[in-house]
Parts: structure tokens; sequence; C-alpha cells
């Protein structure tokens, strides 16, 4: 079966320059290669610099590759303009880490929700307002707020609005950039179980990009690691936190703080 | 031998044009000498401002009730004059963003040097000395060299280690310690933790450390505090805490937050 996407040699180099004006290439994604499959959640993970963001953009085609291809079901999308790249727009969203400068602060819910739709030129089924206000039942939120404005909303209702909007045009993929990373635990948890249950009403696949390991055990099938713009490993969830193979994969994991699990233990027990 | 740090009933409120707000609402808590405890919250809890109300650090027009006694000597409602005389000597503080605490035009050596002139030795010659054993101490490689270059030329985990010799060249009794790895990666911020839980051990200096996050808490402190919005919810030993929690909100906290031991179903 063919991927939805197709990810093949990706490489970003960016040209800096030193003190003296000397030019310099930094390589930030160096030959990345990876597919998404049909309704899978593959998780990109690394630390600062490691380059998944930047692999998050040309993904998402916020930023051209310097090398490499991009495949979207089947479609050399690489150098997609006009028309193509507005097709893909439609099939591809993202979800930004902070849904606050994200959302425009002067323009209502409903007119953050219907924007992707006026891009793509599509009449929703039914009026704007309805649809809107089915949007954000659907993400948990109260369809009567729809007129109210970003800086009403608190930072997980917010990434609500950010997550209802990347639904409006019924992608098959969505990125998340740190979706959940500035959230407060309690509200993480619960955003968390909210992006897998869309995913289970909808069928749609998931990149997730992150530095929190065990947030990405909760949601991903798959986990690429990335450390200085390659990726050193990639495999099933399972397999990559059991029995990772990598030595730079296993520094990570060996590096997160664990509650003892003799604590847990008890603390279950007790419930 | 008595407690190093005694907070009794602390309130912080501001003035708000709808009149005052209460952020932190009666906290008690104590830190024995050589005995990290941690406090814990999410956004909005108080745990902040707790710290800052310590330090005397609060911003302009907040209102302080309650006690604060470090070895025995009360802080609240001190001459700012007074207070500036202690932060740095007698109690010190690091922050979430060391490079927001550095000052970008001065070597990290003339900051650190500073420091320790203000409070100890005003000679020129015995403070390099000393900013060169701090930072050796932290861990940073090449001290004599790195002395003198300025924070840019470090890595946001190394800068860290500067803040944290800055704190401690004066050896004081109390350090302060808020989100200090939550903007570092995760190899940095384990290299952090140890880090401090040896100076801590070595010096016998007393911790407070503020976080949002359960799992590093329970790496390193002894006692831990859990606050919601400026009310403290639970106290005790951090295996009580964790174990045995009487509060309903810490069991949500706690039941919150994935494991990453924990297998997941699809």
């Amino acid at each position: 079966m063919t991927p939805l996407l197709q990810a093949e040699n990706l490489t970003k180099r960016f040209v800096t320059r030193g003190p003296l004006g000397a030019r310099a290439e930094f390589t930030a994604v160096d030959q990345v290669s990876f597919e998404v499959r049909l309704g899978e959640t593959l998780a990109v993970v690394g630390e600062s610099g490691s380059g998944k963001s930047t692999t998050a953009r040309m993904i998402a085609k916020l930023m051209d590759p310097t090398e490499g291809s991009l495949h979207f079901d089947g479609e050399d999308v690489t150098r997609a303009k006009g028309a193509a790249l507005a097709r893909f727009r439609g099939d591809v969203q993202v979800v930004f880490q902070d849904p606050f400068s994200s959302l425009n602060p002067r323009h209502t819910v409903e007119r953050i929700l219907m924007a992707p739709l006026v891009y793509q030129g599509i009449a929703p089924d039914g009026s704007r307002r309805a649809h809107a206000k089915e949007l954000m039942e659907r993400v948990g939120l109260n369809p009567d707020h729809s007129l109210r404005y970003p800086a009403q909303f608190s930072g997980g209702q917010a990434q609500r609005i950010g997550i209802a909007r990347a639904l409006a045009v019924n992608p098959r993929l969505v990125i998340c950039d740190e979706a959940v990373s500035a959230l407060d635990v309690s509200v993480q948890a619960q955003v968390i179980e909210l992006l897998r249950r869309l995913q289970r009403e909808s069928g749609f696949s998931y990149v997730f990009i992150a530095h929190d390991l065990a947030v990405v055990r909760q949601i991903a099938q798959r986990v690429a690691v990335m450390s200085k713009g390659r990726i050193v490993e990639l495999g099933e969830t399972a397999q990559v936190f059991g029995e990772p193979r990598d030595a730079y994969t296993r520094t990570l994991l060996a590096a997160i703080p664990r509650i003892d699990p003799e604590w847990d233990r008890r603390r279950k027990e007790r419930s | 031998m008595s407690d190093l740090l005694v907070v009794e009933d602390l309130t912080v409120t501001f003035p708000t044009t709808r009149g005052p707000v209460e952020v932190v609402k009666g906290v008690s808590f104590t830190v024995g000498r050589d005995e990290t405890v941690g406090i814990v919250g999410e956004s909005g809890s108080g745990k902040s401002m707790t710290s800052l109300a310590i330090m005397g650090l609060l911003p302009k027009g907040a209102r302080t009730r309650g006690s604060v006694r470090l070895d025995g000597t009360e802080l609240l409602g001190r001459p700012e004059r007074e207070l500036r005389r202690l932060r740095g000597d007698q109690l010190s503080m690091i922050f979430q963003d060391p490079l927001s605490s550095l000052n970008p035009y001065y070597t990290v050596g003339l900051q650190i040097e500073e420091m320790y002139r203000a409070h100890r030795d005003k000679s020129r010659r015995n403070a390099r000395q000393v900013a060169v054993e701090a930072l050796a101490q932290v861990g940073l490689p090449e001290p004599e060299r790195r002395v003198d270059h300025y924070p840019h030329q470090f890595s946001g985990g190394q800068r860290q280690r500067v803040m944290i010799a800055m704190a401690l060249v004066c050896g004081p009794k109390l350090l302060i310690a808020d989100e200090p790895t939550t903007a570092l990666d995760v190899t940095v911020q384990a290299q952090i933790l140890r880090l401090l839980a040896d100076l801590r051990r070595e010096s016998g200096t007393g911790m407070v450390f503020i976080t949002h996050d359960l799992a590093v808490i329970s790496s390193i402190a002894t006692r831990v505090l859990v606050l919601r919005r400026g009310e403290q919810v639970e106290y005790g030993t951090a295996e009580q805490v964790f174990a045995e929690p009487r509060h309903d909100y810490t069991r949500m906290l706690l039941d919150s937050i994935p494991r990453i031991d924990d297998e997941v179903s699809a």
C-alpha cells in the first residue's frame, strides 16, 4: 500500500555568516527518510537542535527542503505550487505549540475555524455558524461560545480551538508540533485523550513532534528518534522504548526522571 | 537543631481594580539544614510567588502576611537595604532562564566576582581565583579560560551551571531553585539535577526546589508541598505524598502524568 506521506533524503541547510562575514553552512536536517502510514501516529522525538521542528516544517510545506523529495498520497509535492499546494493544504494541517500566538486575537472562534475553508474556497455543509459549532462540539468546547475571542479561553481550551481549526477541512494528516508541551499536566492528559479520540473517529494520521518521550509513548505507534539532524532510530514504539538499539536513544531514555515505581504501586493499591 | 527556614501562614496579596486578590493563601512549611523541599503545582498555583516572597523579590504593590524566618531571623517586612545584604549571601536563587538573569555585557567571571566582593572579600585578585574555583566546582571544563567568556558563549546547560556557581559562591544557607531545569533538554536536566544534589550534599545548603514536574520533584526532594490556586493541598515526605496522597488533587495530578515505562494499549 502506498504510504500517505513519504519523505526521502530530506535535507535542510542554512547559510550563516561568521564574525568576519565568512560563509558557513549549517545542516539542520541531514538525509532524513521516513513514511507515514494511513491512520497511524508517527512520533518524531529529539532534543533541541535535533532538527525535529525543521523536519516538521518541511513535511508541512512551510519550508522547502534543500535536497530530497516529499510525496503525499503517491504524488510528488516537493515543489508543489498553486493549485497543487492548495490541495496539499487541504489534506495536511498543523497544530502548533502555543495556541495563543497561532490564533488571531481579533477574530472570533467562528471566523478562526472557518478560515481554512475560506482559503480552500469550500462552502461548508449548512451555514458557517452551524459548521463552526459542530467543530467546537467535536473538540469538547461549548458551541455557544463561537462568537468569543481567543483571550476568553484558557490555554487548554485555546489548544482545542487550534485542533478544531485543523479539522475544519477534513485533513488526512495532522502534524502536531509540540502541541501539548505548553499545557499543565492535568490539561495535557485531556488534550492527549482528545487527539486519540479524534483519530479513532476520523481515521487520519498524525505526525507528532515532541521532546517529551512519556507523552509520545501514550500516543504513537512508531517513533523516530532524531539527533543532530539525523534519524538515529526508527521503529515500533514498544521496541524503541523497550529495546532501544541506538546508544543515543538509550541515553535519552535513561535521562528521564521517574517516579519510584514502588510508590506508584502502593498508591494504586490504595485507590 | 532548629529548622533552617520556617514559613508560617504566608499570604501574598495583590491589589487589583476589583480589590485585593490572594495569590498565596496561608502556606506553611519548614526546610531543615541539609534538606531539599519541593514545591509543586500547575500554573497559577502560587509556587513562584511563594519563592519570591521568601527572597523579598515580590513585584511592587504585593502585600505579605505571616512569617518567613531564616535561621531564626524574620525576613518579611525587612527594609530592602537589609534584604539586599542577605540575598546572595545568606540565601540565593536560580531561575528557569539563566540568560535573562546574566548580564550579557560582562564576562561570567566578573559577575561571579562581583557577587563575592559585594558580600565577602573586597580584593580583586582573590575574587578572580574564587570565580575560577566556583566554575570548576559546577563542573565546567577549562574554568581558567571560561571565566573570561560572555554568557552567550555558553550553552543553556552551561549557563545554568554558571548561575549555580554564582548562587553558591558565598556559601548561602539556603538556595531557592525555581524551575531550574524546565528549559533544558532532558539529558542536560539529568546532569543539572545530579550537580545540584551533589553540591547541596557537599555544602550542607538547604534547598527549596520549585517545579511543575512531579517526576523531577520525586527524584530530588525529601519533602514535598503541593500547591493549587495559592492553597496548600498537601505537605509531607516525598514517599508519603507520592505513595499515600491524602488529597484528591494530588491523586489527580499523579494519575495525569504519563509514565515513560508504562506499556500503553493503542
